[in-house]
């Protein structure tokens, strides 16, 4: 195969794609190439740094080629007189990541949309443009993989567990090994070893939780500590008798373990899983009907666009590996061609623009169509 | 001439000192031909090496590039500097000096952070309750990076340091710190403590070599020559010799003695005349000579020893492994 090396000039079709969206109401944005490096280390992690274009200005500060146009687009759109009212964008541009021995320059299009209440309706209309985008490329049967990250931080809502370890399930809903460590030691406990405090620990565990957490305050105060490395101490108190509950004394009943691992295996059509996971929420005595009527209701919506649900294949376990998906998530993939990642990717990011600075939440959800793969799966078309 | 085989050694401090002793010991005293603010050195009876001074964190960049044939400097540094360290540098020898731990410490006031998995908890609810990640003050920014993520630690921002990262916390400008530390003296008097397996790598100065340095033969017949030399003087250093007459030692006894005490015996057993000649580690020297003396050795004289020349050179054997 060879590679295009004159990749940043974007071809006809591509602008022919993005000509569509601007055609269904979506503005077409062209944010800087040269971005503030902070949002993307903030919300992607740290991880990212080893893989994105640093360099600093006069003054330090760090600057990155932007390695996505999501987080570009959502800032464009946060300082905007719009920002807050529902608005739909779509953009054509290069992005810039270390690949190695691969070109850092790709050219993505894509479609974000900010601020819509309907959220079913919203999610079944990214994954239907990004349909089109393929055929459009002439790959007309793609493989649709669907996940929904709502339905599993339902789940562990629901569950009986400890705040601390409801937080660790759903952090590392995208990271499976360690999902499979935490499980492990939640069913054995043990493995964490015993604090040291482990008597006062259980001492405190039976008592008044207010009593508990004004004594441990107390006793930091005495100390004469008040917030260091900003945390309070009220802060500190409290997870300390959080551990009174994290220690061995409690670990995750079998049938709870097995519970999660039921559910992470459940996949299929959506209607398959939709029915599924309705049975086993009913036999473990679980409300998931909220999370579980939004799936249904976008099913429905997919299905009134003219998408193929039968074709779907929905994985309970599927996340995007990016924490800041919150909900939906899809990849489209050319079942014909070897695994070269997804030729178009995207899901719902509702927390997003709150932590880029949106004083009131803004739900948000798009996509991004990688043009290079498109290009070489769809052939001439 | 062919070009000179080129050396890296720290340009100041202790790192300097106890580079130039090291050297020293091993015969290969370092000279500064023109003075002593000079930058370019030489090791006296030795031509065709070449004596560079530099900044040890100066020294991983060049070892990286392959720009010095073989360098001094610390393990830290090679693994923050270095992506794929492995596959740039040869790390030949550690030296047992410029010992460094490279560890998490976070306040001490933070009584439910003991282990990592605790930090981890701590860092994802930092998050979700003040809207914004923890930072971690370091100059270790890959170390950091790649540790946090083996124990599955997302929610945190790096917050580059370059001096007295201890006082960041205290400061405010972050929530914990990633930082050398030799015995943690430093980090108690900031109020800081050590996670309990938050040490991420043990550190000492290493003999390094470059990969991508020029190996030509010459250059080669030099690093081995160097390295004979440096393995003889760690062989002398790590044992005692130990000379008596022992017309009773036989091989049962012999071996027991390597068993017990770890000897070795570099001419084989004792002489026609009874004369035995063995190596012994410093620390098992008294017991091995009143197991002899019990056993009818007589008088047992014990001395340092200057080198050891050995048929192998296990050094050079390594490095030569590793190019």
């Amino acid at each position: 195969m060879t590679v295009d090396t004159n990749i940043s000039q974007s071809d006809g079709r591509a602008e022919a794609l993005v000509g569509a969206y601007e055609r269904a109401g979506y503005r077409r944005l062209t944010p800087p190439i040269l971005q503030p490096a902070e949002p993307f280390l903030d919300l992607s992690g740290e991880d990212i740094r080893k893989r994105i274009y640093l360099t600093a200005d006069a003054d330090g500060r760090e600057l990155c080629l932007r390695p996505d146009l999501t987080i570009p687009v959502s800032r464009d759109y946060l300082s905007s007189p719009e920002a807050g009212s529902p608005q739909g964008f779509c953009y054509l541009g290069p992005v810039y990541r270390d690949r190695g021995a691969l070109p850092a320059e790709m050219i993505q299009a894509g479609i974000e949309s900010f601020g819509r209440p309907d959220t079913a309706a919203a999610d079944a209309e990214m994954l239907a443009l990004g349909l089109e985008a393929v055929v459009h490329y002439g790959i007309a049967n793609p493989e649709i993989r669907m996940g929904d990250v709502g339905l599993f931080a339902a789940l562990v809502a629901a569950l009986e567990l400890a705040p601390a370890w409801k937080r660790r399930l759903v952090k590392n809903f995208n990271r499976k090994t360690s999902l499979a460590h935490d499980l492990d030691v939640l069913t054995i406990g043990g493995a964490t070893k015993q604090p040291e405090y482990q008597g006062v620990l259980a001492a405190l565990a039976g008592s008044d939780p207010k009593a508990a957490r004004a004594l441990v305050t107390d006793l930091l105060s005495i100390a004469g500590i008040s917030t260091v490395g900003g945390r309070s101490v009220g802060e500190i108190a409290e997870r300390f008798l959080e551990q009174a509950a994290l220690g061995a004394t409690t670990t995750l009943p079998r049938e709870t373990r097995t519970l999660i691992e039921k559910f992470l295996a459940i996949s299929g059509d959506p209607d398959e899983a939709a029915a599924e996971l309705r049975s086993l929420a009913t036999s473990a005595g679980l409300k998931l009907d909220a999370a579980l009527d939004l799936f249904e209701s976008r099913t429905g919506f997919l299905a009134a666009r003219g998408v193929d649900v039968g074709r779907i294949r929905f994985s309970t376990a599927f996340g995007r590996g990016l924490d800041y998906y919150t909900g939906f998530v899809f990849e489209l993939h050319d079942p014909t061609a070897p695994p070269n990642g997804p030729l178009v990717a995207g899901g719902r990011y509702d927390e997003l623009l709150t932590r880029l600075g949106a004083k009131t939440p803004i739900p948000a959800v798009g996509f991004a169509v990688w043009i290079e793969r498109v290009t070489s799966c769809g052939g001439l078309a | 001439m062919s070009t000179p085989l080129v050396i890296a050694v720290p340009a100041k401090g202790r790192l300097q000192e106890h580079t130039e002793a090291f050297f020293a010991r091993a015969g290969l005293p370092l000279v500064k031909p023109r003075g002593a603010r000079d930058y370019r050195g030489a090791i006296a009876d030795l031509p065709g090496v070449e004596v560079a001074y530099l900044s040890a964190s100066e020294i991983a960049g060049a070892l990286a590039q392959g720009a010095i044939h073989l360098g001094v400097t610390g393990e830290d540094l090679l693994r923050e500097t270095i992506a794929d360290v492995e596959s740039r540098v040869v790390m030949i020898e550690g030296l047992r000096f410029g010992f460094a731990n490279v560890v998490v410490a976070v306040p001490q006031a933070w009584i439910d952070v003991r282990s990592m998995a605790d930090l981890d908890d701590v860092a994802t609810a930092f998050r979700l309750r003040h809207d914004r990640k923890m930072r971690v003050a370091t100059k270790y920014v890959n170390l950091t990076r790649d540790f946090f993520s083996e124990h599955g630690i997302v929610d945190y921002r790096i917050v580059e340091s370059s001096g007295a990262t201890e006082g960041a916390p205290a400061a405010g400008s972050a929530e914990l710190i990633v930082d050398i530390t030799t015995t943690g003296t430093t980090l108690a008097a900031n109020a800081l403590k050590i996670v309990d397996d938050g040490t991420i790598l043990r550190s000492q100065a290493n003999l390094v070599a470059a990969r991508g340095a020029s190996w030509g033969e010459s250059e080669r017949e030099i690093a081995r020559r160097i390295l004979d030399r440096i393995a003889a003087q760690a062989r002398a250093r790590a044992y005692r010799e130990v000379r008596t007459r022992f017309p009773g030692c036989n091989d049962a006894l012999l071996a027991e003695a390597k068993e017990r005490f770890g000897v070795v015996a570099p001419f084989g057993g004792p002489t026609s005349s009874g004369m035995l000649t063995l190596h012994c580690p410093p620390g098992a020297v008294y017991e091995l000579a009143s197991f002899m003396r019990e056993r009818g050795a007589h008088s047992i004289v014990v001395a340092e020893i200057e080198y050891v020349f050995a048929p192998e050179n296990p050094l050079y054997a390594k490095l030569a492994a590793g190019l």
